[in-house]
This record gives C-alpha cells, sequence and structure tokens, in this order.
C-alpha cells in the first residue's frame, strides 16, 4: 500500500467532509423522512431514528470510511485487497451505483424543469390551462388539480401504463443533458473539481432551508401543521415496522454500500481522523432530516389549512347560492351554524346539496413522499405564497444542489474503481469521466419517454435496494469475521493512531450484522407475501393514480435488477477460484523443466 | 261578448306580468356577489342600480341588434332575493308581448360582457349570468416559451465553463510536458556551466579526487 504515490486527494479535511455531507444530504432528506415521522407518531419517531442511527448509521459509516482510506482504492480494488474471492462485493456496488446515477439525474432534470418554469409572471402550476373552447378549465386538469395536471401531464406528459410507450419529451430531454453536463462540470477533473465544488452544493442548501424555515413557521396556519405532526404517539412504538423503517432510512439516507464513501475516503491522506468524521456527518445528516422535516410540517400546515379554508369558502357559497341568503349573512365563524340551521329548516333541499367534508385533520393526515411531495405538494403551497416566484426559485435551486450533491458521490464511485484498472488508467481524468457520463446519459433518456416514469419508479424502488442490503451485510461480516476484527483494529490504529473502543467494536462484530440480517430477511420476506409488484399508474380520464400490477415484462426486468447486482459477488467469487487453481496449476509445471536444466 | 271583451281585457295584463318567472324558457338567472368583489367598498344594491343593469343590458341589446331601439321597459325583472339574485326576460321593442329567444339575448350579453360588467365594478365570476359560460381570457402565448431562454443561459454558461477547464487543463498538462524536456535538457546541462563545457576549458582532469571506487579500500 504507498501512503505517497500519484493519486489525487483532497486539498484539505474539510473538502472531505463536505463532500460526504453533499453526498449524504440528499432528496431522501426532504421527502422521505418527513413522511416516516408522520407515519410513525411524529415525535416518537425520533426514539427509533436516534437509536439506529448509533445502532447501524455511524459505525458502518465509519468502516466504510476506514477501508476506503486504507486501501486507497475504489470499490472494486479495496475489496480485492481485503479477499480476492470478495471483489464482487466492490463490483456489486459498482452496478447499484450504476443503476442509481441512470435514473437519478432525471430527478435533477425535474428540478432544473420547475426552476426554468419559476421565471415567469404566473407560475404555470397555479392554475389549469383552458380547454380549446376556451369557456373553462381543460378536464383532466379539472379532475385533478393544477400542479398534479403540471407534473403529470406538462412535465412527463406520462402515459396510462407501463406497457404504453410514446416519443421522448423534449423538455425533459432537454433538462437531463443539461443536469449531465452540469455533472461533468463539477467532476471534470476528478477530486480537484469536486473538492471545490461541495464547498457550495453542502453549504447552500442549509441557506435556503434556514430562510424557507423562518418563511415556513410565519406562514398561516403553518402551526396547525408543526403541532399535528410533533405531538408524539407513542404507540406506534410497539409497531415493528417502525424501528424497520427507521433502520432502513438511516440505511439508504447515509448512502451505505454504494461504494461513494469508499471512493471518498480513498482520496484522503493516510493519517486522516476518518472516525471523529464519521460522527460528525452521520450526525449533520440526521440533524437535517430534523430540521428539513420541521419545514415541511409547517408548509403541510400552511398547505392543509389553505384548502381547509377554500373547501369552507366553497359550502358557504353553495349555501348561499343555493337558499338566496345575503352575501354576508354566512362568514367564517358562523358558517357551522347556518349548516345546523338550514339542515333542520330545509332537509330536503340540503341534502341536495353536494357539500363534501371540510375537514382540517383529513388534509393533514394526507401524507406524501417520494417526487409527489417535492414536486406536487410543495409546489402546491408555493403557489399559495406571495411572492411565490421567489419562493419557487430558492426551492427548486435547493432541491437541484441536494441532487446534484448526492450525484456527485454516485459517479465517484462509479469513476474511482474504473480508474484502478490498468485499462483506464492511461486514460486522461477528463475523458474518462465524460465517457461515463455520456453513456449514463444516453441510457437515461430511456426516462424521459412517456412511460419513463413507471421505469423510473421501478428502478428507484428495486434496482438499489435489497442489494445494497446485501452488499453492506458481506461488507460487515467480512471485515468482522474474515479479514478479523483485530487486524482492522491495527490498520486503524497505524492510520489514527489510537485502537477503537469497545463501542465500535460491539457493534462492527455483533449488533449491526445482525440488525442487517433481520432487515435482509424482512425484505424477502415483504418481497415474497407482497404478491404481484404493483405501481401507481396515471389515470387522465379520472385525473389520479391507481394501482396496477407490473405486467410480466416488467416483473422479469425487476427480477433482472435484483439479480444483476447480487449475482456479481458469488460469480466474482467463482472466478477467482477458478484462477486460483489455473494459476496453481501453471505453477507446477516450471519446477519439472528447472530441475532437468 | 261582452265577457269575452271584458276577459281578453284581463287576460293581456295578467300575460303581460306572467312572462318573467323563474325557470322560463326565455328567462335568464342573474346572480351578483358585490361584496365577494369590493369588500370594503361595495355598494348597497338598490332599485337605482336595478335601474342601471336594465339600462345596460337594454345598452347590449342595441348594440347586438343594430337599429332596433330597446328601452328600459323591454327588460322586465323578477324574483328579487336578498342573495342579490334575479331572473329577467326581455321583450321586443316592436311588440311588447313578444319575448326575445335565448340565443339572441345570449349573443348580445356575450358581445358586451365587459362593458356590462364594467358598469358595475364587478367581474365574469361575480357578475354571473347563469348557464352563460365567460369567454375567458386566451393565454398569451410568447414566441418562445420563456423557460428555454433559461435554460438557454445556464446551458451556455456551464458549456463555456466545461470549455474552459478542458481547455486549460490541456494547456497545464502541456506546461508539464515542456517543463519535463526542459528539467531534462538542465541535467545535460549541469556540465556546461556558463555555455562553456568542461570539456572546453581547456584543463587537465585530475583523477586524485574522482570517486572511482577502483581501488581496494583500506
Amino acid at each position: 500500500m504507498d501512503k505517497g504515490g500519484s493519486r489525487p486527494n483532497w486539498d484539505s479535511p474539510m473538502q472531505f467532509v463536505l463532500a460526504c455531507v453533499s453526498y449524504a444530504v440528499g432528496l431522501g432528506n426532504v421527502w422521505r423522512f418527513p413522511y416516516l415521522c408522520q407515519m410513525h407518531g411524529g415525535g416518537g419517531f425520533m426514539i427509533p431514528y436516534l437509536f439506529m442511527l448509533l445502532v447501524e448509521g455511524v459505525p458502518l459509516f465509519c468502516l466504510e470510511l476506514a477501508i476506503g482510506q486504507k486501501m486507497r482504492l475504489g470499490s472494486i480494488g479495496a475489496w480485492t485487497a481485503i479477499s480476492p474471492y470478495l471483489g464482487g462485493v466492490g463490483l456489486a456496488s459498482v452496478m447499484a451505483s450504476l443503476y442509481l446515477c441512470l435514473y437519478y439525474n432525471i430527478i435533477n432534470g425535474w428540478s432544473f424543469w420547475y426552476l426554468f418554469h419559476s421565471f415567469q409572471s404566473e407560475l404555470p402550476w397555479a392554475e389549469c390551462p383552458l380547454n380549446a373552447n376556451l369557456t373553462g378549465p381543460l378536464e383532466e386538469c379539472e379532475k385533478a388539480t393544477a400542479t398534479q395536471y403540471f407534473f403529470y401531464r406538462e412535465t412527463l406528459n406520462i402515459s396510462s401504463s407501463i406497457e404504453e410507450n410514446g416519443g421522448v419529451h423534449t423538455g425533459q430531454a432537454l433538462c437531463l443533458l443539461l443536469a449531465w453536463i452540469v455533472t461533468y462540470l463539477f467532476i471534470v477533473r476528478g477530486v480537484k473539481s469536486t473538492g471545490k465544488v461541495v464547498y457550495f452544493t453542502a453549504t447552500f442548501p442549509y441557506v435556503v432551508l434556514i430562510i424557507y424555515l423562518i418563511r415556513g413557521v410565519t406562514l398561516h396556519g403553518a402551526i396547525n401543521g408543526v403541532k399535528y405532526m410533533f405531538t408524539p404517539k407513542m404507540e406506534q412504538l410497539a409497531n415493528p415496522t417502525t424501528w424497520i423503517n427507521a433502520a432502513t432510512q438511516i440505511f439508504f439516507s447515509l448512502g451505505l454500500g454504494f461504494g461513494s464513501l469508499i471512493a471518498f475516503a480513498s482520496y484522503n491522506e493516510y493519517n486522516n481522523n476518518f472516525e471523529r468524521q464519521a460522527v460528525i456527518v452521520s450526525f449533520i445528516n440526521s440533524g437535517t432530516s430534523i430540521f428539513a422535516s420541521i419545514v415541511t410540517f409547517a408548509i403541510y400546515g400552511f398547505k392543509a389549512t389553505v384548502n381547509y379554508e377554500n373547501c369552507l369558502e366553497r359550502v358557504r357559497l353553495l349555501l348561499l347560492n343555493a337558499f338566496n341568503l345575503a352575501e354576508d349573512t354566512i362568514n367564517m365563524d358562523n358558517i357551522f351554524e347556518w349548516m345546523e340551521r338550514l339542515n333542520q329548516t330545509h332537509p330536503q333541499q340540503f341534502a341536495e346539496l353536494d357539500l363534501g367534508n371540510c375537514d382540517l385533520t383529513q388534509e393533514l393526515d394526507k401524507a406524501v413522499e417520494g417526487p409527489g411531495l417535492a414536486f406536487i405538494v410543495y409546489s402546491e403551497a408555493i403557489k399559495n405564497m406571495p411572492l411565490s416566484q421567489l419562493w419557487s426559485v430558492l426551492y427548486f435551486f435547493m432541491l437541484l444542489l441536494l441532487g446534484m450533491g448526492s450525484m456527485l458521490g454516485n459517479i465517484t464511485a462509479i469513476t474511482t474503481p474504473l480508474r484502478d484498472f490498468k485499462i483506464f488508467s492511461s486514460v486522461s481524468v477528463e475523458v474518462l469521466n465524460g465517457l461515463v457520463c455520456l453513456f449514463c446519459m444516453l441510457l437515461g433518456l430511456g426516462f424521459t419517454t412517456t412511460s419513463g416514469n413507471y421505469w423510473f419508479t421501478m428502478f428507484n424502488d428495486y434496482g438499489a435496494t435489497f442489494s445494497l442490503l446485501f452488499v453492506v451485510l458481506i461488507e460487515v461480516i467480512t471485515v468482522s469475521y474474515i479479514y478479523g476484527i483485530k487486524r482492522f483494529e491495527k490498520d486503524i490504529e497505524d492510520m489514527i493512531g489510537h485502537r477503537p473502543n469497545w463501542y465500535w467494536k460491539i457493534m462492527w462484530a455483533g449488533i449491526s450484522p445482525i440488525l442487517l440480517i433481520a432487515l435482509f430477511i424482512f425484505y424477502i420476506a415483504n418481497y415474497i407475501m407482497g404478491g404481484t409488484p404493483t405501481y401507481m399508474a396515471w389515470n387522465k380520464d379520472l385525473g389520479t393514480s391507481e394501482v396496477t400490477p407490473y405486467p410480466v415484462f416488467g416483473q422479469v426486468f425487476i427480477v433482472l435488477l435484483l439479480a444483476s447486482s447480487v449475482s456479481c459477488v458469488p460469480l466474482t467469487a467463482l472466478y477467482a477460484y477458478c484462477r486460483k487453481r489455473k494459476r496453481s496449476h501453471h505453477k507446477r509445471q516450471p519446477t519439472v523443466s528447472t530441475l532437468s536444466a | 261578448m261582452l265577457e269575452k271583451v271584458l276577459f281578453l281585457l284581463c287576460l293581456t295584463p295578467a300575460l303581460a306580468q306572467e312572462p318573467c318567472f323563474p325557470g322560463s324558457s326565455h328567462a335568464y338567472k342573474v346572480r351578483i356577489s358585490i361584496k365577494t368583489a369590493l369588500g370594503n367598498q361595495a355598494y348597497v344594491w338598490n332599485d337605482n342600480e336595478m335601474y342601471l343593469f336594465r339600462a345596460a343590458m337594454a345598452f347590449a341589446l342595441r348594440s347586438y341588434h343594430n337599429g332596433q331601439e330597446f328601452n328600459v321597459s323591454n327588460i322586465m325583472v323578477c324574483n328579487e332575493t336578498p342573495r342579490v339574485s334575479f331572473w329577467f326576460v326581455v321583450s321586443s321593442p316592436e311588440n311588447s308581448s313578444v319575448l326575445l329567444k335565448k340565443g339572441d339575448v345570449e349573443n348580445a350579453i356575450r358581445k358586451s360582457r365587459n362593458r356590462i360588467n364594467g358598469a358595475f365594478l364587478l367581474t365574469d365570476q361575480t357578475l354571473e349570468f347563469i348557464d352563460i359560460p365567460p369567454t375567458l381570457a386566451a393565454p398569451v402565448m410568447p414566441v418562445t416559451p420563456p423557460w428555454l431562454i433559461v435554460f438557454g443561459v445556464v446551458m451556455g454558461a456551464v458549456g463555456a465553463g466545461i470549455i474552459f477547464l478542458l481547455v486549460s487543463s490541456l494547456v497545464q498538462s502541456k506546461r508539464k510536458k515542456n517543463k519535463k524536456t526542459l528539467d531534462e535538457d538542465r541535467e545535460d546541462m549541469r556540465g556546461i556551466e556558463n555555455g562553456l563545457g568542461c570539456d572546453n576549458l581547456g584543463g587537465v582532469y585530475n583523477t586524485t579526487f574522482s570517486d572511482g571506487d577502483k581501488f581496494t579500500p583500506m
């Protein structure tokens, strides 16, 4: 292991920390954690979350950093160095990173699309476009909401199922192209460019979050959201799903198993104190999740209050028009009294009215996660804010930075192991990075077709979830038992000057593997018992999404996705075994000839 | 005979009052929401405002049917409610017992909608003619969609950034190559100080201080 050499380095440890923060703090902190918090008992969710952070997140994060810093190679090289039979673990990481790179930049493309569309006097998702006769809004838009219409029809031009395909959406393709060009700009010189970019991508999202926090809590009705979400419902702690979801959220939020952390750490100085940095980054990541969820709940509260008040206003108008009462007789304070009174005096007429149900709690209960939260719910809230263009620009720029920051890690996880191979080391950094970006972009264009969003969901759900659990499980078992905890301890002492204390050793050797095995079994059980995998297809006649089962080719593709990364481990082990046998075969023959000479 | 004449005489004024009733095939319902539109500056709806409405209707019909002189008396209103909603029918100026068809009235209103709205400081949503959908303003579509402009700017900036970085790294690598060849030349030049080679100085090479280890060390 050469300590000096011509391997590029981070300019300072701060760059490395910021790179890890930029990678770990991503879109999941904004759109997955608030949903989980809401589903699993609000403030009470902090308990399993912090527990899993200490038991699973910090130890595994530190483990990957240690491996990368010690081996000074990308994931494939590092695992091959640990054990020649386990190079497949690195290869599986690279496969998972590749799948992630293919579809992750689509989200950045959407962020660009929304960002560019914010520079208009009237936000395009604020109102429904008119139909051909100019008599009213478009039918599809009326059935759904204007923001949903803008996302599904104008942004994606989505087809009604994964089987139907159309052409490429030009606007999407252009935005994807721009996203890849910006990614290339950020990584063009490898660590030297990435190191400078992360100063901005890691810090600016916090500026926006603080601004949004101030704006959010001053919005009308925001306090309803914050109060509702943070009221702990302790009974949820008895539900095992809560703990499992906390574990998976910590796991995926920190970006373990992709090889990005190994890649980043491989550019460190040999004596960098990664132990402390691992703790810092993990806590920053979780802290950001909690911070972002406060903002999200404030926005939820605002949106729910606005919707509730619009609902009441609609009911008020209906009552006024149906019973021909003067305009100022019914207002927000006495509307419920009036409803009762009218129900008593004119029961038949009242029953004929289609009043619907205006319920604030029901509005707050609407839990959304994923791109739907980021692009539909948030944009709906933003359009109701005063100066909505400014808030829209700020918000989508923040989403863009979060996504780009994570993208840096994803791409580095592919280019670093590639550079370790002798074939590619002669190619210059710029050319290699450019080729990887070009390849991913061309394949990613498939996600910009009309059925592309369904493929995107498939990749998002299956491409890098199960395989990562497998990879990290093998990683922690390898380091603890095959490589040996004692040897690992010595390596760490060599690097940072002191041995890891009992906390680290217990986690690495005992608790984390058990936890990962439990998660693994849970995932398999869920997959088997879940029946046919399904997805949400957009029905343009009804204006909503419906649960649809995947067709046969879709299910086959899911199996391929899972198998292609998982199978790398046994196949590479087999390959290494065969090569070793051949070598030992060849070694036996020359001994005969030297004796004869 | 006299009874028949009396009956007809009584019937005609009754018929004349009959035409305006809710649900009539010639009548339109109007709903006005002044407080929603104007808030604090809302005016009170009274008979004068109603007169203005009838006059506005007459104006609309006059401008649609060129030549026919509609009067306020041709616009009949009934069923006024505190909501401020009422029904109205229009009778022809030539024969006050003949009511205008709904289609004609609708077209007339549609043509002068803005003027009618303006007279009352209201909008299409606050001065509603039930069953006459407002012709919504056609959206203004600029020639280049605005997002493309911003896209072009950002793309240009990023593209320029990449080209700059690539060119500067090419220049750097060329400089490094030149520096390498320079260093190699300098190694050759070590024996040539001031441009003169040691051999050219005309001296004799003193072997005493050469560090040849041909001799066995003591």
